[in-house]
């Protein structure tokens, strides 16, 4: 599913580099834990997998269901099916969430030649996935993420990747400023989605995300690399040791 | 006024009429003398073409929505394509009565070459739009100009649309008077869609009586140069005026609009809300005045205009002034500019929206606050559809 080889990733506007030769191997139907401290480099990797504009790649190479990856535009690489759920979704002002939705599911299907979902029906499958998610109607009715609270805008991100059933779903930092309630309604969201078909990569600075969402593998960054890997026992070991221990041991 | 200089070709053509200089104020940034650039011979009468006429009259966006539609081709009243109110809240007759010496360029180039207008009168309410079209065909270059009245009689309302489209090479000058009784209510929207190679200079004046209300909207995108000056004045109390417009320019177009606000009558309010977008070279500029005269107690006056620009080489340029001679007053202004924030473009492309989707969508929610203006929802709706295709439009028809 994706194939991250040897990657090296600087700041487009400064000379830091970030990523640091990360190799990642993701199959279908995997759910890959990322841990890692502040500034080890985990927003950086979601955000040049999406393809935010900012970074420049230095080295290696990214292969999503076996085409490049950074070969394509940010909105390509959604219609190919990888999303990535912001650590801070962003407000659009004066953009109505369903409007927005509908274009965005649209200009999916579009691009891969399905055919486009008119307004009822649209209209039942977001119905449908928002009352999983305890989503009222009216949020559905304000602009894009404005006027809402950190657990409604978690939410309101897994609602998106519940309409838009991408094949690769990034979670950055989906725990932070959830209180336990927010936190169990979004893993119930991310653990519904788990298929076969389906990967998933979980970005996170704690380990209590993955007691919600038990991963298949756990590995460790640091200062733009993967120290080490292993299986979700990885994750509690980290939590008794602290990254800083971790980071002296692996080196 | 004029400060004595050569004669450009239109002003020649003008019988030697002078076109204003840049050195005064209010036409700083609006050089006429260099952007009418060719003459645009007044008087000239052109025959136009029954399918061209009607191949435009299709064209106007608000064609669905107006009940009633006063036409006018090539600045004369075209009884044939319009279709007169009927009952009797409306009444629609000939208006030319002479304009008063007026120290305005837009308004003495009416006074000189103005051939045709209406009055209309509303009596009542009236649910039913009503759209002025002033069409233009392609022709020889020249000048159009038309001169309306507008009244609103105590407590009647009604809706009032202005549409300017066409084909070709003319400079359109229009000037509009309205005239608000106590209590009246009027929403206005102006449309200046005319022909990419037009020029458009356009004079509007409107008064209102105590308690009466105005929502104004006027959405500028089809002329190479577009000048419009207005003149709001509060001549009764405790009325209400929310003066708001969006600019959709592109290529090289120019449009500049100058408002003056001017608070005659105690605890009135004012609202204007500008947001304007403009990409490639195109240039905005709003120029915008508050006075606020010294009986005028109680005056709540706010005036905020905003620039989008979609490229490096876009302008806005903005003039706020204020002007307070009452002592229990509030007023304010801002104003701004700048590009689309790439946070929100990131974010709507990162869910499948393409680029030029997800930009027209920031344009849409950039300009939504002026378009709220619109009372009528049909026609709020087909303008949202205008700026939702206006930058592929754009694009696509770029060389």
């Amino acid at each position: 599913m994706l194939e991250v080889k040897n990657l090296h990733v600087k700041l487009a506007e400064e000379d830091r580099t970030i990523l640091n030769g990360l190799t990642l191997d993701v199959k279908a139907g995997e759910v890959h834990a990322i841990m890692g401290p502040n500034g080890s480099g985990k927003s950086t990797l979601s955000y040049v997998l999406a393809g935010r504009e900012g970074y420049e790649v230095t080295g290696g190479e990214v292969k999503f269901r076996g085409e490049d990856l950074l070969a394509m535009e940010p909105d390509q690489r959604a219609a190919k099916g990888l999303f990535l759920a912001f650590q801070y979704p962003i407000e659009i002002p004066g953009v109505a969430t369903m409007q927005f939705l509908k274009v965005a599911l649209n200009a999916q299907r579009k691009a891969r030649g399905e055919k486009e979902l008119t307004t009822p029906e649209f209209m039942r499958l977001v119905k449908d996935r928002a009352s999983k998610l305890d989503i009222p109607q009216d949020m559905l009715k304000r602009a894009v993420n404005v006027g809402f609270s950190g657990g409604e805008k978690k939410r309101a991100e897994i609602l998106q990747m519940a309409v838009l059933e991408p094949s690769l779903c990034i979670l950055d930092e989906t725990d932070s400023g959830l209180d336990i309630d927010a936190l169990r309604v979004v893993a119930d969201g991310v653990n519904a989605l788990r298929s076969p078909e389906r990967a998933m990569v979980v970005i996170t600075h704690y380990q209590r995300l993955l007691d919600y969402i038990v991963p298949d593998y756990v590995h460790v960054l640091s200062q733009g690399r993967i120290v080490k890997s292993g299986g979700k026992e990885l994750a509690l070991e980290l939590e008794a040791k602290g990254y800083a221990e971790f980071a002296k041991e692996a080196a | 006024m004029n400060i004595a200089v050569n004669k450009t070709p239109a002003e020649l053509a003008y019988d030697g009429m002078l076109l204003p200089h840049p050195r005064l104020e209010d036409w700083k940034w609006t050089n006429l003398r260099v952007l009418i650039d060719r003459p645009y011979p007044p008087r000239l009468k052109v025959e136009a073409q029954t399918k061209d006429v009607e191949r435009l009259l299709k064209r106007d966006p608000l064609a669905k929505i107006a009940h009633a539609r006063i036409v006018f081709v090539n600045g004369v009243f075209d009884k044939a394509s319009s279709n007169l109110p009927a009952g009797g809240a409306v009444r629609v007759t000939p208006h030319l009565a002479p304009l008063a010496a007026a120290d305005e360029p837009v308004l003495e180039m009416n006074k000189a070459f103005a051939d045709d207008g209406v009055h209309v009168e509303i009596t009542s309410n009236i649910d039913a739009p009503v759209e002025l079209v002033h069409v233009a065909t392609d022709a020889e270059a020249r000048t159009i100009a038309t001169r309306h009245k507008i009244t609103v009689a105590d407590g009647a309302a009604a809706t009032l649309f202005e549409t300017h489209l066409g084909e070709g090479d003319y400079l359109t000058n229009s000037v509009i008077d309205v005239a608000l009784g106590a209590g009246a209510k009027l929403d206005r929207v102006k449309l200046e869609i005319e022909s990419r190679e037009a020029i458009h200079l356009a004079h509007a004046r409107i008064t209102l009586g105590a308690n009466a209300v105005l929502r104004d909207f006027t959405l500028t995108s089809g002329a190479r140069v577009n000048r419009q000056n207005g003149t709001i004045a509060f001549t009764g109390e405790k009325a209400d005026a929310k003066i708001a417009g969006s600019y959709l320019l592109s290529g090289r177009q120019h449009a500049d609009t100058r408002l003056l606000v001017d608070h005659q009558m105690p605890k009135c309010t004012s609202r204007e809300v500008f947001k304007c977008v403009m990409d490639e070279r195109a240039r905005g500029i709003f120029q915008g005045k508050v006075v606020v005269q010294r009986d005028a107690q109680k005056t709540d006056g706010k005036q905020s205009s905003h620039g989008l620009l979609l490229s490096e080489t876009a302008e806005f340029d903005a003039k706020p002034e204020l002007e307070i001679y009452a002592d229990d007053v509030v007023c304010g202004h801002g104003a701004t500019s700048g590009d689309i924030d790439h946070n929100h473009l990131f974010y709507l492309r990162s869910r499948g929206v393409p680029e030029a989707e997800a930009k027209s969508m920031l344009i849409v929610a950039f300009v939504a606050e002026a378009f709220e203006t619109i009372g009528h929802e049909g026609v709020r709706d087909q303008l949202t559809h205008f700026a939702e295709q206006w930058l592929v439009s754009h694009k696509d028809a770029a060389p």
